[in-house]
């Protein structure tokens, strides 16, 4: 109890010397007020859930740290939505899916996305080359003028790192 | 059993048996005996189980993605993009026009589909083995012809079916499948038309073997039409060339109650088209030019108490009591 009570102190602590200063660090990131508030936000939410040691000698390289990997994570999303929404404009009428589907689509792009982001290149292209355009392994090992067995290696790699990381 | 908790870590190692066993599914590879060895594998570990959970996972989560979606946002080009993407996101969302289909739908009918049609548009075709197709408004079909047999599959709206003798030399049936079971051509002209949830089917000439689903198989002759949902068969009622106007760009109508009349007259158009149910029990005769909607019903306002009331520029059409 007590534990809890002195954490969330130093939490308050953290947020109400450093907030500022991190608001202003993320506004120089990104230019605008509006996103580094959110992102600003976002990193101490992750502070307060992570249960981190707040109680650091150097909080703002802490800070930091978390922010950039919000940040990382944020430009990856920005990327994604915009590709995804010229797809979304290049697409027949007929064949563009209804308003409300559209989040649900966009959302599990975003999990598929954020699961694929570590591997290489070449290893994600083969995974989606499979698993979305469905091809088979011997075309796309002609496709991408790779052997085979360099395709299931391939395959094999990003289905283990997918399952280690679903939820 | 000590079952662990669903979310709880899974040994790398099993994970990775679960990984050669998806590269080796996805690889076409799976004999059947490699298919008990999946199977023993499966069952001799709650872990194990628990591993393929996890594949079945992500495998649902890829297999509900649209490639034409997911490809260029997914495989999309590394830049180093910032900013106005959010603004762009609302300003897009609205001005996308919304699918006449829900997603779901789109994804069974119209991915892939080899043909297809537009709202209000009609489209002959002429197939490899001489049959002739035509297809009606909003229809999207596929067509596989294999060495054993010449298959439609038709995914939506509805289509007129004129075989040729086949040449091949072994016989291949012809066949029609749709979401409710398939029909078999006994030499002949008919019309399939793929329902919510039902299929009808009119036969013109000669007769249409029928082969629900889950029901029993009957044959529909000459004259007469039907329809079906995947337990079986209902009741066949008279059917002549009214059935088939549509090829012609017309709805014939005797005494359709005007409800009816609105609902045929809307899968012409793209946007909605309603009925007051105050008018509903109308009953409307006569041949229109259903492909034509904008004459049809001002047709319908000259010869029946109702006026046709449009908004956002025709999308939204009502019909009311004069």
């Amino acid at each position: 109890m007590s534990t809890a009570n002195s954490h969330s102190r130093e939490i308050e602590a953290l947020y109400s010397d450093h907030h500022g200063w991190l608001h202003a660090w993320l506004r120089r990131k990104l230019g605008n007020s509006f996103d580094a508030a959110d992102l600003a936000q976002d990193t101490f939410a992750r502070v307060l859930a992570g249960r981190m040691p707040v109680s650091l000698a150097e909080p703002r390289a802490y800070l930091t740290t978390v922010a950039k990997g919000i940040l990382v994570n944020w430009y990856r999303r920005q990327a994604l939505e915009r590709a995804y929404l010229e797809a979304l404009a290049a697409l027949p009428e007929p064949q563009a899916p209804a308003p409300e589907q559209r989040c649900l689509i966009l959302e599990t792009l975003h999990e598929i996305d954020a699961l694929l982001d570590r591997l290489p290149p070449q290893v994600k292209r083969t995974f989606l080359l499979s698993q979305i355009e469905g091809m088979k392994y011997e075309d796309i090992a002609r496709a991408t003028d790779v052997l085979l067995i360099t395709v299931k290696r391939h395959m094999k790699q990003a289905f283990s790192h997918c399952l280690a990381a679903i939820e | 059993m000590n079952r662990a908790a669903p979310g709880a870590p899974i040994d790398p190692r099993i994970l990775d048996q679960a990984s050669d066993w998806l590269v080796q599914w996805h690889g076409g590879g799976m004999t059947d005996e490699a298919r008990a060895a999946f199977q023993r594998w499966r069952q001799s570990d709650p872990e194990h189980d628990r591993a393929w959970a996890r594949a079945e996972l992500l495998m649902n989560k890829l297999g509900g993605l649209p490639p034409p979606l997911a490809m260029p946002s997914l495989d999309r080009p590394a830049r180093s993009g910032r900013r106005a993407a959010v603004a762009r996101l609302a300003m897009l969302l609205a001005t996308v026009p919304a699918g006449w289909a829900a997603w779901q739908v789109a994804r069974h009918e119209g991915w892939t589909a080899d043909h297809r049609t537009r709202a209000g548009e009609r489209r002959d075709l002429r197939l490899a083995d001489g049959t002739r197709l035509v297809l009606n408004t909003a229809t999207a079909i596929d067509v596989r012809f294999d060495p054993r047999q010449r298959l439609i599959h038709l995914r939506a709206g509805e289509i007129l079916v004129q075989t040729a003798p086949d040449t091949a030399p072994v016989r291949r049936p012809f066949l029609v499948g749709t979401g409710e079971g398939r029909m078999e051509a006994l030499g002949t002209r008919f019309s399939v038309r793929q329902d919510d949830g039902s299929t009808a089917v009119a036969v013109l000439e000669r007769a249409v073997r029928i082969e629900p689903r889950h029901g029993a198989p009957a044959v529909l002759e000459a004259g007469r039409r039907a329809s079906f949902t995947a337990a079986g068969l209902a009741a066949a009622t008279p059917a002549d060339e009214a059935a088939v106007a549509w090829t012609r760009g017309m709805l014939l109508a005797d005494r359709m109650r005007l409800a009816d009349f609105v609902a045929e007259l809307a899968r012409y158009r793209v946007g909605i088209v309603r009925c007051d149910p105050a008018i509903a029990d109308i009953p409307v005769s006569g041949a229109f030019p259903v492909a034509d909607t904008d004459r049809t019903l001002g047709m319908l306002a000259a010869t029946y108490p109702v006026r046709v009331a449009a908004r956002a520029g025709g999308y939204w059409i009502t019909v009311v009591p004069r």
